[in-house]
């Protein structure tokens, strides 16, 4: 059979637009030929006729017109039965559900008999299945509907070269709004509508968007799109109400219009850090056909939108001013720091009002905001003559609520600071010597390189290098420090990270991390990293260790996300109810190795911990994760938490989501007759528009048509097209002159 | 946060009082302690020898630094030079112009956070080492250019409350400085501090200071106390926690 197909190379409106300007020359060069005196009657009618030719050559050359002719082969095929198997499924246009009219539907295909047919269903993903199955029931559970991606799939994919048709049974909801276009191959698609019979009365949530990250105490958005779909009537005011669990948080009135949308902009203000839970909901009327679509929910997690770091430091050094200036100068950090800048064993010489000396409000500090503050950080600061003995307590009940706590060395630290003994020393990872031993037990001096501990060397404070061989070259390459604070042992659950090397290949904690309750907790002892910034920098002209460090520390310290071992992400924030919420990530131990080519356990837990499913699966040679579980049924916040076998409780990682009742799939359930209608034209299918309608499935056309070849003829592509224009343009210029013209 | 005032003070006079730190040791190290290394330049001989042990001593004794009391000397062109952040370098004389290893370990210097404090021992009455020295700071910094620092700079306020740079000499009411970002890497006086912090063995004062006599030399070492507080804190007092207090003991002052 030949298909024949006439086209324009340049495109319809440029085509339109040239034809127009060119017959406006001829038009114009008529008249102007009418007016003018002293030629021939014969001449002008040469020109004219020369012009009309060469407009219409330069039309023809401009626009490339051609002519396609296909050599099309019909083949019969098989036929393929796929039915929408989404929750817009369970939405009730009438009496009965669409899955309901899907399903009588393909029972009665499999009466008739339909030997030779496939079976499919299709959401989110194309799955094979049989009519029988399908007659059985359509349970109506993917969370999606991707239509045009489950066609092309049957239609080009693994075993569809003897494909003739595909029938296709849905209700025409796509999810996909950027859905690619629809390529069969030649495969026909006919589509038998569900649900377009009945108009659907639905109040709606539309749309909701939210930032996943808030700050808090500062003020968020949730953008709201509210759809009303009613029986009578004419535009509605719709109250949309925001919660946090039980509570109101905001209300505001949209004006809908009768059948239309309209949008709302609702603030809030996130009042504790960590993941928050909030819904919207709009009223249900008593005639509305998807109540499910009138609640949306959101997880947000609310972080601080800096770093707030305090720093106390015992005495101004090169240490402190180096690290000082670095947290100053990050944007991401809010930095109050308190330098001692005079003892009473010192002598200024000067009266009060001579000095620019402020008291240290240790009250306030650490009575009144101590929780406010991510990371506290003591840099050779000794509490004792501050009379501070008495928040130490706070300290320590601060970082086991989950603060951060880091001690960095010198004199006035650790052990020779007093601190031994005392509630900060609990929550240290390491023990420390008593203020009254001696000098040797309390430091060591001298200058040496740190060394990283090769367990620990892909941990984020020293992994200066993606690779552990380029970052031990790195550490040796920086200058050395000097001096170190000593230790009496560790405490367990201590990291040592760096250390100082020592004789006999003893080796000494230098940097030396742990937890202590919720809290982490770092001791640095030195008060030398300042050479890392300005000694390495100014001899190799590289200065990013010192910063590295300290930016990886405090971040690491404040739990920042970026710096866990583990990381998991699930396939959407926002799950309908069963849906299936798919895991993927990298696992790596505390130290930060990967867990590779393992069995991992992938556990679903509701908030208050519950386990819902779990799976086990085998990680990757790099730690990488994937994993599916069958999401919750019912609404609320829930979390994947991925665990070694037998190590339960003890998560390597984790991630929330939340389960709507609605989501995504119902927040429009319209059908789409129309859409399916010009799917199916234009596959050369055919369309039926109610299930009760649908003939038996021999009644659909299961040729395939294929194309064997294409004859293309194109008369205007030629150089020889331009030279004849070249030439007539060349002719009529000629004559012109030749005849008294311009 | 405006700190209450009846609360436990580290700093104030109020709280001499109160103490028995158990402070087992003085330093990690000598290396630790913050020195004032001299800077060497070949045919410059440095006028007041004793000027930077007795700024290290000053320092030492009124604040809570804790300072090397013989500080060394090293060349510019020397890697020793990234050892400690704080270089001073003192003349009364014209210097040959550097060798280029020499501008460029001044340039490094600075640019990766260290401090330089220059002192013209003529306090201002011959140009010769003025002269080089802006012909030095210009190789060095071309981009920048030694200005005026401002009256509320944290230079005058970063320990003692100070009014104007005074040094054996009264001199002009301004020093200079080189900013590097949001910092002053290099500051610049023609008061001759040096003159007027140096002292022999016997601890005898070395130069008389006027016209202002001694009270006048207090207010020098005063000033070199704040810069070497400056090199070690930078803007520290310009916090937003230390601004109420500034400002009201700023406005008791004559």
């Amino acid at each position: 059979m030949l298909a024949a197909r006439f086209e324009l190379g340049a495109g319809w409106v440029w085509a339109t637009l040239l034809g127009l300007a060119l017959v406006g020359a001829v038009v114009l060069t008529a008249r102007e030929l009418r007016q003018a005196s002293g030629i021939a009657r014969e001449r002008r009618l040469a020109l004219l006729a020369l012009r009309s030719v060469t407009a219409l050559l330069t039309f023809l050359v401009a626009t490339q017109p051609r002519w396609l002719e296909r050599r099309v082969e019909e083949i019969e095929g098989r036929l393929a039965v796929l039915v929408d198997d989404s929750r817009s499924l369970r939405v009730a246009d009438g009496e009965r559900s669409r899955a309901d009219a899907a399903r009588a539907l393909v029972e009665r295909w499999q009466e008739r008999g339909t030997p030779g047919v496939a079976a499919f269903r299709f959401g989110s993903e194309l799955r094979a299945a049989s009519l029988g199955e399908i007659a059985a029931g359509v349970p109506a559970r993917d969370d999606e509907t991707r239509i045009v991606h489950a066609l092309r799939e049957l239609a080009t994919g693994e075993g569809s070269e003897d494909l003739g048709a595909i029938v296709l049974v849905t209700d025409g909801a796509e999810s996909d709004r950027a859905a690619p276009v629809l390529e069969t191959a030649g495969v026909k698609v006919h589509a038998v509508a569900l649900g377009g019979d009945v108009p659907l009365v639905d109040d709606a949530i539309a749309e909701l968007e939210a930032d996943p990250v808030a700050f808090l105490r500062q003020e968020a958005e949730v953008r709201v799109v509210v759809r009303a779909l009613r029986a009578t009537g004419g535009a509605a005011q719709i109250p949309v109400t925001l919660w946090e669990g039980e509570q109101v948080v905001r209300e505001a009135l949209v004006d809908v219009p009768a059948g239309g949308e309209a949008e709302v902009t609702i603030p809030f203000s996130p009042r504790r850090l960590g993941r928050a839970v909030y819904r919207v909901t709009i009223p249900v009327p008593s005639d509305d056909a998807v109540p499910a679509n009138n609640e949306r929910a959101f997880l947000v997690r609310v972080t601080r939108d800096k770093l707030r770091v305090l720093l106390v430091a015992g005495r101004p050094s090169w240490d402190v001013r180096f690290l000082r200036a670095f947290l100053k100068r990050d944007p991401g950090t809010d930095l109050i720091s308190f330098f001692i800048l005079r003892t009473t064993s010192d002598l200024t010489l000067a009266a009060p009002d001579e000095l620019a000396l402020i008291p240290f409000p240790t009250d306030e500090l650490f009575r009144e905001h101590l929780g406010s503050f991510d990371v506290l950080l003591f840099q050779n600061f000794d509490y004792g003559p501050y009379q501070m003995a008495a928040y130490l307590p706070r300290i320590r009940e601060y970082v086991e609520r989950g603060g951060a706590f880091a001690m960095i060395g010198g004199e006035r630290s650790f052990g020779s600071g007093g601190y031994a003994g005392t509630p900060v020393a609990d929550v240290l990872p390491v023990s420390l010597p008593r203020a009254e031993a001696s000098e040797a037990t309390l430091v060591r001096e001298g200058s040496f390189r740190p060394v990283v501990e090769p367990e620990l060397v892909r941990h984020p404070l020293v992994a200066l290098r993606r690779e552990p061989a380029a970052s031990f070259a790195a550490w040796a390459r920086l200058a050395p420090l000097e001096g170190t604070n000593r230790f009496e042992g560790l405490r367990e659950g201590a990291r040592v990270l760096l250390a100082r090397p020592g004789r006999r290949g003893k080796r000494e904690p230098l940097l030396v991390t742990g937890r202590f309750g919720e809290g982490r907790v770092l001791c640095f002892a030195t008060d030398t990293s300042w050479r890392w910034g300005l000694t390495t920098g100014g001899l190799q002209g590289d200065a990013s260790a010192f910063e590295r460090f300290w930016d990886r520390a405090v971040r690491w310290l404040a739990r920042d996300p970026a710096l866990e071992p583990t990381r998991l992400t699930t396939d959407r924030e926002r799950y309908g109810p069963e849906g299936r919420v798919r895991v993927v990530g990298t696992v790596a131990d505390a130290r930060y190795r990967p867990i590779a080519g393992e069995a991992v356990r992938v556990r679903l837990l509701d908030a208050t911990g519950t386990e819902l499913g779990a799976r086990t699966v085998q990680t990757d040679r790099e730690g990488g994760l994937e994993a599916a579980l069958e999401g919750p049924a019912e609404p609320g916040a829930y979390r994947v938490v991925v665990e070694r076998p037998g190590e339960e409780g003890d998560a390597l990682g984790e991630e929330g989501f939340v389960v709507e009742l609605g989501g995504d799939e119902l927040a429009d359930p319209r059908p789409r007759p129309e859409r399916l209608r010009a799917l199916a034209e234009g596959t050369g299918g055919r369309f039926v528009a109610r299930a009760e309608d649908a003939p038996s499935l021999d009644a659909f056309d299961a040729t395939r048509s294929r194309v064997q070849g294409v004859r293309e003829r194109a008369p205007f592509a030629s150089p020889f097209a331009v030279g004849w224009l070249v030439a007539l343009l060349i002719v009529e210029w000629a004559l012109r002159r030749r005849w008294g013209r311009r | 946060m405006a700190p209450r005032l009846p609360v436990v003070i580290a700093l104030s006079l109020a709280s001499a009082a109160v103490f028995g730190a158990p402070v087992g040791v003085l330093a990690l190290g000598e290396g630790t302690r913050v020195e004032v290394r001299g800077i060497v330049i070949d045919g410059l001989p440095e006028p007041r020898p004793s000027a930077r042990r007795r700024l290290a001593w000053e320092v030492r004794k009124r604040t809570s630094i804790e300072t090397r009391l013989r500080p060394g000397r090293a060349r510019l062109d020397d890697p020793s030079i990234f050892e400690t952040p704080l270089l001073y370098l003192a003349g009364d004389r014209a210097f040959e112009p550097l060798s280029e290893a020499e501008v460029v370990g001044l340039r490094r210097f600075v640019e990766f956070g260290g401090f330089v404090l220059v002192d013209d021992a003529s306090g201002g009455s011959a140009e010769g080492f003025d002269a080089s020295v802006r012909r030095l700071v210009g190789r060095a910094f071309p981009d920048e250019r030694l200005a005026p620092l401002p009256r509320d700079h944290t230079v005058f306020r970063s320990f003692f409350l100070l009014e104007r740079p005074v040094g054996r000499v009264r001199g002009g009411r301004d020093v200079e400085g080189v900013l590097r970002g949001n910092r002053v890497g290099l500051v610049y006086s023609r008061h001759d501090l040096g003159g007027a912090w140096a002292r022999d063995n016997l601890g005898t004062w070395q130069h008389t200071v006027t016209p202002g006599g001694e009270r006048q030399r207090e207010l020098a070492i005063r000033l070199g106390v704040n810069l070497v507080m400056y090199a070690l804190c930078l803007d520290y007092k310009d916090d937003q926690v230390h601004a109420p207090f500034i400002m009201r003991r700023r406005a008791g002052t004559p």
